[in-house]
């Protein structure tokens, strides 16, 4: 077994080029070859250290997220927090502290769970992967980056430097909530993110994306029929009907299928309640999970 | 007594302290485990010869490797290593030591074993069946001990019969009758348990993570066929138990390894195995009560069934159905009471005593039936309790008349200090009462004081992070008129002290404080006799106090211990030895079945929770968000530990009510032995917790007038939290856990008319 | 073995130590094992308990999952660089002064999780204590006493 320590991406690609898996915290790797749920790879190499990848910017029209940013640093970004604040949201709920400082978007978007946090924010907003390798670089949307639980369409000498998102349009909101069992340490029994766009009290653009209710994270379909629609609380509970509607579920120890298709779609008007009020201007602290409280009143939105 | 300072604590906060799995021998060896991996099954074939031709491996041992008996109190049904039929999967099958983990891991790997499946009796209704496959099929050649009433799968039987109960039922204004099941939970220490072993010619060191180092001792010595001289317990810093680090189990087998290798050996558990192996998982229950009352709200009759799932082995478990049966009576007044508790085998991991066994699960089931009765009557569930618990010289359900105790105050306190907020309408108010009994059991203690003044104690006590223990540095330290700084302790090693129970029920400071007592109070009798030569006074009127032994009433007339201590330290030295006396056991007069020696309560503990609880009704998820508790638990000698030990089960008691659970498949096997699935509560779930003592001198208990503690806080937190979820949600939730999922099924089943509750 | 192993250089509380490390060993298990300090615990294998919390240059990780190769070139504080010498750190005082000790065991991980926060955090409020030591789970004191403790340790420093 090799471990390459890189300081620049081109370091990167090299090593994978010559099959090393890029690893950031390493987390997921090292416990889930200790549970022998995956292989130790030969060859690894540390991107942790790459500062290239590390960065929040502008670029033009979109607001490039580096791969190697951990949940730490998307919390304390003012362009994460004010403009994608569902990706802050999603962030501020990830493990712990400790799980946030050493796990990165990139790792995330790259593992591909169906529960993971920051992907359906991602998806709401139209990110797209950014995957480079020696010779050349594309971008791949999320829903054509993930393909199963814990499968991507990558291949294994690609490189995720980035994603890559949209600038939101003025009075546009986002917000992720998800269904936990406890404040901390928790994964997301069913979790949803909705992105808005508001042009005075009706709806410009919605998006919806689902996490853990199907084998990726998925957005949900038919939105365009409320553009014009107001802002309302029929409004969302026809979101929350749709997202219903789309999720396919499934039974473990965390839940029921019937459970989650229930509670999806309360956490996807939450999701959408939430955003409109951001996309209103008003502030909604993060996570939304708590501005909530546990109930549907929101305590802190004003 | 003074400010509260753990001696313990320095080592603590520095990370210097060593628990098990910090200790390390030169030429250690290291121990693994395999498991049977199915819950119940006959061995077909069993070859270890591979493992044991690996390099690196220095043993492999299996049932034909130890002596052949069977053990444990009560109920002999275990043995050491599965030598026919495996019955859970925890089931240890062989043992490895080896000369590296990975090395242990790979010789485990290289084991053939075969296991032919039989039928899994998966939960308390299966193993009843008639039909039901036995857990044991030899269950009537096992030797038992005591009043032990058993059939088949029921591994012990108790019942409470006072009065005629269906004849009070026949005349009662209202029958109230309900089913309350409650799911098995953990333990969860967050020190997986190590153990290491070493042989010095014919004795062996074992230093262990156990809550009960002489049963530890004992049991090796029994499986092992050794004299309890040869076997030294010692116990590093322990990290925590709850009950679950109780009982002998493991050491034995670390032992036996070390002596075949000649080696040092080592084992530590990964955290799944201390999910899946040990026999101290908190049992699951089903309760059927049915209760009688007078038009006014008195409680006229009870009559009660429990099933108590006990998992493959007995293991501490045979007073389960005793204790289980005094809880579902409850702390009231019932004329007329029948209530059958049984010990039912399963193929599922053994229970065992864990944090007041069976009281949290039989607390919730009484006590929301409690509330379900007050509504019958039409009555405040305060003010129903007040009607219905027992007070000073009022008559339990077995017919013992109690002395001075405070649990009315307790109710009180607690209810008074939650007050009347003016709610949120997605909040509610729950209240619940509970008790406990306090043990007394026999132990001794050293103490000597050396010719510089300080003392040394030696005590069996063991402190599992109660700070019981360190509790009794102060108990010596007031006898001998010296600071707590001089005061020394030598704990935790069956080589130096006299026997003692262990870190198990609520008792480390009623006995071992009583022995302490009594040893220190030697010495300072002595420490009076020298004084008073020196001081020309009687010895009756010596005051040892502030380092010096001063005259009753002239304390300018004093010589400083110390000087007394040197004086000592050159003829007849400063030593005291003693045990604790035995305090005398309350009558009953009960029909008590199948007695296990819980038919009275020693010095019972009382107390009460009052909880607020918040509910996401569209989602099922509750947060407990104040929570004030009142108790009885005598003479309180600790405070900032007797306040620690209720925030402590305040907080288990949250997990056991809402989040806490383990989930069996069909094969009776664990799904969620890790702690991403088993929730615990977590700091960010931590309500406020206020609690208020009722100090009640009680004679004929523990040191000072002080009763057990640590387990009462344990016992009514997850009822208080149901009841406040009956009144958000319409009616009470009768699974416990009341998870997010079953409280939202209950509250969909409440708005459509339709009882029926999920399954799992 | 040695083709799975790799010598590299470990800086823990300001102290330089090399070692010979596998490739695929764990940080809390080098620090145990290979560099001797015990205090770092492990309690779950997989980041749910936090008894393995170190700081790498100033930020908390669970070191029973981060490879030790990485560590290389951070610097690592685990709870033996807690105290100035003999002198306790106000939060070591504080946690055994509010009876926020218990059995010790999540002890050590905790207090680095605390140490972290108050370095990012000087004056938390008790929701921000709670968010900063989320990652740590203690069976014994139901968490007000450690609460109480860092609280008091802010009012302090």
């Amino acid at each position: 077994m090799t471990l390459t320590i890189a300081t620049s991406i081109d370091d990167v690609l090299a090593a994978m080029a010559n099959g090393a898996r890029p690893i950031a915290g390493g987390t997921d790797l090292v416990v889930g070859a200790r549970q022998g749920k995956v292989t130790m790879p030969t060859d690894l190499v540390a991107i942790d250290r790459v500062t290239e990848l590390a960065t929040v910017s502008k670029d033009g029209d979109s607001i490039r997220i580096g791969a190697g940013v951990t949940h730490a640093q998307l919390l304390t970004n003012d362009v994460v927090v004010n403009e994608l604040t569902s990706v802050a949201d999603a962030a501020a709920l990830v493990g712990s502290p400790a799980t946030r400082n050493v796990g990165t978007i990139g790792g995330n978007v790259m593992n591909g769970s169906p529960a993971m946090d920051t992907g359906a924010p991602l998806m709401v907003l139209g990110a797209s992967a950014e995957l480079q390798t020696s010779s050349g670089s594309r971008e791949v949307t999320l829903a054509d980056l993930w393909t199963g639980p814990s499968q991507t369409s990558a291949n294994t000498d690609e490189l995720c430097t980035a994603l890559v998102i949209p600038q939101p349009a003025p009075s546009s909101g986002s917000a992720y909530i998800r269904l936990e069992y406890r404040r901390a340490m928790e994964i997301a029994v069913v979790g949803a993110a909705a992105a808005l766009t508001l042009d005075g009290d009706s709806i410009s653009s919605v998006r919806v994306a689902l996490t853990a209710v199907a084998p990726t994270i998925i957005e949900v379909d038919g939105l365009d029929s409320l553009v014009g629609a107001p802002a309302n609380d029929e409004t969302f509970e026809a979101i929350a009907a749709a997202a219903r509607e789309q999720a396919r579920p499934i039974s473990d120890l965390r839940a029921s299928d019937r459970y989650r298709r229930h509670t999806i779609g309360v956490m996807a008007r939450r999701a959408a309640h939430a955003a409109s009020v951001r996309a209103s201007g008003q502030i909604v602290p993060v996570p939304v999970n708590r501005a909530f409280g546990v109930g549907e009143n929101p305590e802190n939105i004003r | 007594m003074k400010t509260f300072v753990r001696a313990d604590g320095p080592d603590k906060v520095t990370g210097s302290g060593r628990y098990v799995a910090d200790l390390t021998l030169t030429g250690m060896l290291h121990a693994k485990f395999l498991y049977a991996g199915v819950a119940h099954g006959r061995i077909s074939r069993l070859d270890v010869d591979k493992a044991r031709a690996m390099p690196g491996v220095l043993a492999v041992m299996t049932a034909d490797d130890v002596p052949d008996l069977r053990y444990s109190p009560v109920i002999p049904d275990r043995t050491l290593f599965a030598t026919d039929v495996v019955r859970f999967e925890g089931e240890i099958i062989a043992a490895v030591a080896a000369t590296t983990p990975e090395i242990a891991s790979a010789a485990l790997a290289a084991i053939e074993l075969d296991i032919t499946e039989l039928p899994v009796v998966n939960d308390i209704e299966a193993a009843l069946a008639d039909d039901a496959p036995l857990v044991h099929e030899h269950w009537e050649s096992y030797d038992v001990t005591g009043d032990t009433i058993r059939d088949r799968n029921v591994a012990t039987f108790s019942a409470i019969e006072k009065g005629d109960v269906d004849a009070a039922l026949a005349g009662a204004a209202h029958v109230v009758t309900g089913r309350y099941e409650a799911d098995a939970s953990h333990a969860t220490p967050i020190e997986p348990r190590g153990i290491v072993a070493q042989w010095e010619g014919d004795k062996v060191t074992i230093w262990t993570s156990t809550q009960v180092p002489y049963d530890a001792r004992d049991g090796v010595c029994e499986t092992l066929g050794l004299p309890s001289n040869r076997v030294r317990i010692i116990v590093p810093h322990l990290g925590g138990g709850f009950g679950g680090k109780c009982g002998f189990h493991f050491e034995a087998h670390i032992a036996a390894l070390a002596r075949a290798t000649k080696r040092p050996v080592k084992l530590v558990f990964s955290r799944e195995e201390e999910f899946l192996a040990p026999d101290r998982r908190r049992e699951g229950m089903i309760v059927d009560i049915t209760t009688g009352l007078s038009a006014d709200g008195d409680i006229v009759a009870r009559k009660a069934w429990v099933g108590i799932d006990n998992g493959a082995y007995v293991a501490d478990a045979a007073f389960f159905p005793q204790l289980a049966a005094m809880h579902i009576g409850g702390p009231y007044k019932i004329p007329a009471v029948k209530i059958d508790a049984q010990l039912i085998y399963t193929n599922r991991q053994p229970s065992g005593s864990v944090r007041a066994p069976t009281a949290p699960q039989a607390c919730w089931a009484v006590e929301t039936h409690t509330d379900e009765l007050a509504a019958a009557v039409g009555l405040d569930p305060v003010e129903f309790r007040r009607r219905n618990l027992v007070r000073t010289g009022d008559e339990g359900i077995v017919g013992q008349v109690y002395d001075e105790i405070g649990l009315d105050q307790c109710l009180d306190l607690a209810v008074s200090a939650m007050g009347l907020p003016d709610l949120p309408a997605d909040e509610a108010i729950g209240v619940a009462i509970g008790w406990w009994p306090s043990f007394a059991a026999p132990t001794g203690a050293y103490a000597k004081m050396h010719g510089d003044g300080t003392v040394q104690v030696i005590t069996g006590a063991q402190e599992c992070g109660t700070g019981a223990v360190m509790t009794l540095r102060d108990i010596a330290a007031d006898e001998l008129g010296v600071g707590v700084e001089d005061v020394q302790l030598v704990y935790q090693d069956t080589g130096a002290a006299p026997v003692g129970p262990g870190a198990t029920g609520s008792q480390t400071l009623l006995n071992h404080g009583r022995a302490v007592e009594s040893a220190t109070q030697q010495i300072a009798e002595q420490l009076r006799e020298l004084a008073a030569d020196e001081l020309e006074a009687a010895a009756s009127d010596i005051v040892l106090g502030d380092g010096v032994a001063s005259v009753a009433g002239t304390p300018t007339v004093s010589v400083p211990i110390a000087d007394l201590a040197a004086t000592a330290a050159g003829g007849d030295l400063l030593l005291g030895s003693a045990s604790a006396p035995m305090p005398d056991w309350p009558s009953v007069s009960a029909r008590c079945v199948g007695d296990q020696e819980m038919a009275s309560w020693l010095a019972p503990q009382f107390s009460c929770h009052v909880v607020r609880v918040q509910l996401d009704a569209d989602t099922g998820v509750a947060r407990v968000l104040d929570v004030q508790t009142a108790h009885d638990s005598g003479t309180i000698l600790n405070p900032i530990g007797a306040t620690g030990q209720i925030e402590g089960g305040v907080m288990m008691g949250i997990g056991q009510a809402l989040s806490e659970i383990t989930h069996y498949d069909e094969a009776g096997k664990q799904k969620n032995p890790g702690l991403l699935e088993y929730k615990l509560q977590t700091i960010a779930d931590a309500p406020t917790i206020s609690t208020q003592f009722v100090e009640i001198y009680t004679p004929n208990a523990g040191p000072r007038g002080s009763k057990g503690l640590a387990e009462a806080p344990n016992v009514a937190t997850a009822a208080a939290i149901s009841n406040a979820l009956a009144k958000l949600t319409g009616g009470p939730i009768r699974q416990l856990p009341m998870t997010p999922e079953r409280v939202w099924e209950h509250i969909e089943a409440q708005s459509t008319g339709n009882s029926a509750e999920v399954p799992a | 073995m040695s083709t799975n192993e790799q010598a590299v250089t470990l800086e823990v509380n300001g102290i330089a130590y090399p070692v010979q490390v596998p490739m695929d060993s764990n940080l809390s298990g080098v620090l145990r094992n290979t560099v001797g300090l015990t205090g770092t615990k492990e309690g779950c294998d997989d980041c749910e308990c936090g008894a393995c919390m170190v700081l790498l240059d100033g930020q908390p990780v669970n070191s029973c999952s981060y490879l030790a190769v990485q560590a290389e070139g951070r610097a690592i504080t685990t709870v033996e660089g807690l105290a100035d010498g003999d002198e306790l750190h106000a939060l070591q005082r504080n946690i055994l002064a509010a009876g926020g000790v218990q059995c010790g065991f999540c002890t050590p991980g905790m207090l680095m999780s605390a140490r972290a926060l108050l370095d990012r955090t000087p004056n938390p409020t008790d929701d921000e204590i709670r968010i900063g030591l989320s990652g740590n789970l203690c069976r014994c004191t139901g968490y007000a006493k450690i609460i109480a403790a860092v609280r008091e340790t802010a009012v302090q420093l």
